[in-house]
């Protein structure tokens, strides 16, 4: 991650709320976006992560609240003169225009010669991959193709900020990783701030120096992906960053920094505050990640804590081997990863195991 | 096997029943004759040269193009603003205007014409072309709004966003994007509300003064028996017209829908 905290603001929110009638898209956003992060807004349909997107670029009012870009407040600023510049989920390509028309579109109020414009729509062109198309129709071009172009029309008026809205929702599996990388490179070559908005958590995980995940109008855990993924804030964020096996808990004491809980069919371990988040009311269960937990084979000692369980199933995805345990003599059941390497045959059904976690790997949902 | 037969059979002579009497037009038009009556008699072009040396059917078909030509500008530049409002907003009573605006499409043209009549008259407005006009824009909004609708409909909105994004104001995206990409549209509302003018009978004989328009003066000219080959003359043209008006707006619609990406949904042709 390259992201460092101590680089200016480029955008902050300050208790943003957006109705739609009676409907209430935003609940009181805060939060800082800094100069030349990558950053993305994650959340599932309906969250608001795209209307919060559109605040930005100016092509929707806030109910209340303050949008600052770059020390500015954007309250009565039009969309057409913030330094903001957007890549439509559709890429909404100008159809009746060529690639070169479409790229250099932005640059129609430019004093510039036109040589000079044509050149440095020609960089664009050659900065994503596109060199010698110009003279394309805009209509006739691939799915990975328009992206290209709505990135180089974007990129060329040189932006503050640039947003993504959900970019490669519409390309094939094998084009959206492809493309991924080609971000990424892109963002660290140009500086510029981006900000993409995804459903995908993968795609965000990857991509991004920070994420902010979005419930229902609201920033759930603002972190970098590092932190979001191993010590999520709340259940709700565990379960929608990739997965996790939650076991019913009882705290037993708490004092000072540490946290003591009889997890059901581990037993008790002693957690460190930072593995607590903030109460939110629920009933208390710990989180574990799949990967952290190991099956043990016969004379392995365990590094620090075991279990024993019972394989209930079994599913094989070639490089790795899912496992579902039952705990020790109870009704929990934990799903746990294991590479398929040399000399560890996959295990059957009903076979005995030992499993073995570590206590730094547990999260406290309360 | 049997029960398709029947139906192909039933559809062919319901098409003839429906287009034969027009191809009467043209084989009178070219039978040298008076009386429009078999056996042909044999082949003449005389009646087109009669039908153009008629001064007063001269003057009608101008007072027809004019009509024609001031309808579709208006229909079309209201439609347009109809089709836009209809398309990207919402506001209070929107399916009552949109209806009242496509009623005409349903009401039959003689009690708009009697309706029409009875308050131009009550406010004392002189019958003109100008009444004309305006009568012709009522019924031919329904027609220019349902094309442009569907030209809006396929216009992808971020386009206009991405065009503000990148710098543009208001207008300069109007004229620079949506334009361009509605003109399709434009341009077959424009073809087809000359068309339904052109032809139209009920509220030129209602709304115009003593000096007759195309249709009217036609139908005026069948009271004389000598006049009528002339006439078939004139109708053979007009069909020829209107089917190239009609080719002519069909092609630019489908041009449109296909430029701006999106599905054929009907049309004209």
């Amino acid at each position: 991650m390259t992201f460092s905290a101590d680089r200016p603001t480029m955008i902050e929110f300050k208790d943003v709320h957006k109705y739609y009638g009676d409907y209430h898209a935003l609940r009181g956003i805060n939060g800082t976006i800094k100069a030349g992060e990558f950053f993305s807004l994650l959340g599932p349909s309906g969250c608001g992560k795209t209307t919060l997107l559109r605040t930005i670029a100016g092509f929707e009012d806030i109910s209340s609240g303050v949008v600052m870009i770059d020390g500015k407040d954007m309250a009565g600023v039009p969309a057409n003169v913030r330094p903001t510049n957007m890549v439509f989920q559709s890429y909404a390509i100008f159809p009746h225009m060529s690639v070169a028309e479409n790229v250099g579109f932005g640059l129609r109020r430019d004093p510039r010669s036109k040589a000079e414009k044509a050149q440095a729509v020609a960089e664009a062109l050659e900065m994503v991959g596109l060199k010698g198309y110009g003279n394309r129709a805009a209509h006739a071009l691939s799915g990975g193709q328009r992206q290209r172009v709505a990135l180089a029309r974007a990129l060329i008026l040189k932006p503050k900020v640039l947003l993504l809205d959900e970019p490669l929702s519409a390309l094939d599996k094998k084009m959206r990783e492809h493309m991924q990388v080609e971000l990424i490179k892109l963002q660290r070559q140009v500086g510029i701030t981006f900000i993409l908005v995804t459903h995908d958590q993968e795609e965000a995980l990857v991509m991004s120096d920070r994420i902010a995940v979005m419930f229902e109008g609201e920033i759930a855990q603002l972190a970098d992906p590092e932190t979001l993924y191993r010590r999520p804030a709340t259940r709700k964020v565990a379960d929608f960053i990739g997965t996790m096996n939650f076991i019913p808990a009882e705290i037993l004491s708490e004092s000072g920094d540490k946290v003591e809980v009889e997890a059901k069919g581990l037993g008790r371990a002693t957690l460190d505050i930072s593995q607590a988040p903030a109460r939110t009311g629920e009933t208390p269960v710990v989180g574990l990640r799949p990967e952290t937990l190991t099956l043990l084979y016969d004379g392995q000692p365990a590094a620090e804590r075991e279990t024993e369980g019972v394989i209930d199933e079994v599913i094989y995805f070639g490089d790795m081997t899912y496992y579902d345990v039952y705990l020790g003599g109870t009704d929990v059941e934990v799903r746990l990863s294991m590479r398929n390497v040399p000399g560890r045959p996959v295990l059957e059904v009903g076979a005995k195991v030992r499993v073995a976690w570590s206590p730094q790997a547990l999260v406290l949902f309360r | 096997m049997k029960q398709g037969t029947g139906l192909g059979v039933y559809a062919v002579i319901y098409l003839v029943f429906l287009y034969a009497p027009i191809l009467i037009l043209p084989v009178f038009a070219l039978n040298d004759s008076q009386v429009v009556a078999f056996p042909l008699k044999g082949f003449t072009t005389r009646w087109f040269g009669e039908m153009w040396a008629d001064a007063n059917l001269r003057s009608a078909l101008l007072r027809s193009l004019v009509i024609a030509f001031s309808t579709a500008t208006i229909a079309t530049i209201l439609g347009l603003f109809a089709a836009r409002a209809s398309v990207r907003y919402r506001f209070p009573g929107k399916p009552a205007a949109m209806g009242l605006i496509m009623l005409p499409m349903v009401l039959p043209d003689i009690v708009v014409a009697m309706a029409l009549l009875i308050v131009l008259l009550s406010l004392s407005v002189p019958l003109s072309m100008l009444t004309i006009i305006m009568g012709h824009v009522l019924l031919c909004m329904p027609f220019a709004v349902a094309i442009l609708t569907s030209a809006f409909q396929s216009l992808d909105r971020s386009l206009e966003e991405a065009a503000l994004d990148l710098g543009e104001s208001r207008a300069a995206t109007f004229r620079l994007i949506i334009l361009p990409l509605v003109m399709p549209g434009i341009i077959a509302s424009f073809l087809i509300c000359f068309t339904i003018s052109i032809d139209e009978f009920v509220l030129a004989n209602f709304l115009g003064s003593g000096k007759p328009v195309l249709s009217v003066y036609i139908f005026g000219q069948f009271r004389f028996p000598a006049k009528v080959p002339s006439m078939l003359a004139l109708g053979t043209l007009l069909v020829l017209f209107s089917i190239i008006l009609l080719g002519i707006a069909e092609y630019f619609r489908r041009r449109g829908v296909a430029k701006a990406g999106g599905k054929d949904s009907g049309g004209f042709l």
